[in-house]
């Protein structure tokens, strides 16, 4: 028996869920009937809109996907116009202002307090800038990521961009692939620092060699069933197949084909691609994509290049994609650190005019949350980087600005339990201004999740931390689980979960003593990964000691109860009416 | 210690309850989370989940326990639950008013 949402897949989806948007767009937000709201919202998501929390009922965040990343010349300008004009509501975060766009960790854009009666002239914008929401959320092809400099990279083995525009096109708004069971996440990498982050994806196309007719070609390892949500991480399997780059399309079709067919329809917590490779095993997933799927013999697993990754590993070059880097035409790719990924919407004007003024006006979002102005000349890199906007955004931040990721939190989510961007903004400042890390560890990554969806990736971070209750003092606060030691590579690992129900207020502290623990006892050049490794959880829990120091947290009460965490008033019954239809 | 097994988010019935394990050998105070939760189709049984903290209890593993209620069973526990609450907020007030 299928669930309430594949019985409202089964009525309405894809493609045609648009026209019933811009109607009910037309018509107002309350000419959504009451007990058919849940359905319309879990359709809106198709195209990229999911209906903010309780208590900021009538307000959309919208999700505009941007595959790989790319944001070709202008477009990072029409994203900020849309944010300055739309992504207005009645809160207003005390760090970031009235209006912001939010990079995310599958190199998205999300904008908040979406009205439903703006969307037909925010969709009409978008689209007449090569922009789009469509499959941004919900269960079909989500956007694409990869190495977000792709075709430019220097490290490159391979150019994954004309591979990745080709899937983007072949399977948006495609009717056979626009309802699966679930959602489908695809990386498709060309470079050989892993920053495509693949193994944390139902689909990973991974940069490696196969001898062909006696030539070593270039192509793609395959790899299935890796995510992160719901308590059961899981890292992508080798499916013992390399494909040609002209082919990926049909591989990556045939897999999502297969997902279509034999995914688990009846529970969505089963229904993940992840779960049905535990099933089957890799062989099967082989056996039968190759049998039932693909209309040519598939090609056995080539030679991988995951010895050379860096990205996200904890130790060596290239943890991220921060700082002044070489293109392959020997122009620049400057990374920027923009702390948990929000950016003011002025502040994204005035980096899209940067962009134009000193690069070619294009500009490249990470899975860590960052920003990367491409194409600068070294003729123009020293003014570029004098730019006083760079003092904020930096190319050489502080190890703990630059290795913050956070998710949305309860400042609009309707999972999360705790706050985050703004806690973890307060975090990073706290831990630069006081805490130093050992002499040659030049990055930290501290990455927070407001609940178990793990949206931040907490379990592939030194210090992963999701959201969790405690009581202090008698009453109940917001508190984090701390994790270690997890992180990408060669050796992918999950963090180990050490320490429970840490109060918000002591974390600071508690990542203070463990790195001054670290810094004691590391063997000479040890990573603090490797440092995690040889530890017993028994000893790490030590290691971490929550303690209160100077660090202060407005938001230790209960925010997930509030209409807006950073109202004055901020109970649910001060809660805004839904906005007037204009 | 490993991860949690329960899911905790928003739509988690409780996320902060006071726990305790008790076996012959050994007895912990510990945090913990409560869950009730039935599938959204075809449901048969309500499941009633209980996980306290790993981190707090060292003479067990990491787990969380799951009961299986018929609804009529679900209605009898939520019914006693609800009359002895009543009962427990009944003498909180009647020690409020003897203080």
């Amino acid at each position: 028996m299928p669930t309430d949402v594949e019985n409202w897949k089964s009525e309405v989806y894809g493609n045609e869920i648009r026209d019933h948007l811009f109607e009910f767009a037309e018509q107002g937000f309350d000419s959504i009937p009451d007990d058919e709201r849940d359905a319309w919202f879990e359709r809106f998501k198709w195209w990229g809109l999911y209906h903010q929390r309780n208590g900021q009922e009538g307000y959309f965040m919208m999700r505009i996907g941007t595959p790989n990343g790319v944001l070709e010349p202008g477009q990072l300008r029409v994203v900020g116009e849309i944010a300055d004009e739309y992504a207005r509501g009645p809160g207003t975060n005390p760090i970031f202002g009235d209006a912001y766009a939010d990079f995310t960790t599958r190199q998205s854009i999300q904008l908040h307090w979406i009205e439903l009666s703006d969307v037909p002239a925010i969709f009409e914008k978008l689209e007449e800038n090569g922009l789009s929401t469509q499959q941004a959320c919900g269960d079909s092809w989500r956007n694409i990521v990869g190495n977000p400099v792709a075709g430019k990279d220097a490290q490159e083995v391979i150019d994954a961009w004309p591979v990745i525009r080709e899937l983007n096109e072949t399977f948006k708004g495609n009717d056979d692939h626009a309802n699966l069971p679930r959602k489908w996440k695809v990386s498709v990498t060309g470079s050989a620092d892993g920053s495509g982050q693949g193994d944390i994806n139902d689909l990973a196309f991974e940069p490696a060699y196969k001898e062909i007719d006696g030539e070593d070609v270039v192509g793609f390892n395959v790899r299935v069933g890796g995510g992160l949500s719901r308590n059961e991480p899981r890292l992508a399997r080798e499916i013992d197949v390399w494909v040609a780059p002209d082919q990926v399309s049909d591989v990556a079709g045939g897999l999502s084909a297969l997902f279509r067919d034999n995914g688990d329809r009846e529970d969505r917590y089963n229904a993940r691609i992840k779960f049905l490779v535990d099933e089957w095993g890799p062989e099967r997933v082989r056996e039968t994509l190759q049998d039932e799927y693909v209309d040519f013999e598939l090609e056995t697993v080539g030679r991988d290049v995951r010895e050379e990754y860096t990205y996200n590993t904890g130790a060596g070059e290239r943890n991220d994609l921060v700082g002044v880097h070489d293109q392959t035409d020997g122009t620049n790719f400057v990374g920027l650190n923009v702390l948990v990924g929000r950016m003011g919407a002025a502040d994204v004007l005035d980096l899209a005019d940067l962009a134009a003024e000193y690069g070619s006006g294009e500009v490249r979002l990470s899975q860590r949350q960052n920003v990367i102005v491409t194409d600068v000349p070294d003729a123009a890199l020293d003014d570029f980087l004098d730019e006083p906007l760079l003092d904020h955004y930096s190319p050489d931040p502080s190890p703990f600005m630059r290795g913050s990721v956070a998710c949305t939190g309860t400042e609009f989510c309707s999972l999360s339990i705790v706050e985050t961007k703004n806690r973890q903004v307060r975090f990073a400042r706290w831990l630069k201004a006081n805490v130093d890390l050992p002499v040659g560890v030049d990055e930290f990554h501290i990455h927070l999740s407001g609940c178990t969806a793990s949206c931040a990736q907490p379990q592939i971070a030194d210090v992963s931390l999701r959201g969790m209750k405690t009581r202090k003092d008698g009453d109940p606060v917001e508190a984090l689980d701390v994790g270690l030691g997890g992180g990408l590579g060669d050796e992918p690992q999950f963090a180990r979960w050490v320490t429970q129900r840490v109060p918000v207020d002591e974390v600071p502290g508690a990542i203070a003593n463990l790195i001054e623990s670290f810094a004691a006892e590391r063997d000479e050049g040890e990573s603090f990964r490797a440092f995690v490794a040889r530890h017993d959880d028994d000893e790490l829990d030590a290691f971490v000691d929550p303690e209160e120091t100077d660090y202060e947290d407005p938001m230790m009460h209960n925010t997930k109860r509030t209409w807006y965490p950073y109202a004055e008033n901020d109970a649910m019954e001060d809660a805004p009416s839904p906005p007037a239809d204009d | 210690m490993s991860d949690r097994l329960i899911r905790v988010n928003a739509y988690t019935t409780l996320d902060l309850v006071d726990g305790r394990a008790r076996g012959h050998e050994f007895e912990a105070d510990a945090p913990g989370v409560v869950n009730v939760t039935a599938p959204r189709e075809d449901p048969e049984r309500v499941t009633l989940e209980v996980e306290l903290d790993n981190t707090a209890i060292d003479a067990l593993t990491a787990h969380a326990d799951e009961v299986a209620l018929s609804p009529a069973q679900a209605r009898t526990l939520a019914e006693a639950l609800e009359s002895t609450a009543d009962r427990v907020e009944a003498a909180q007030r009647d020690e409020d008013d003897t203080a």
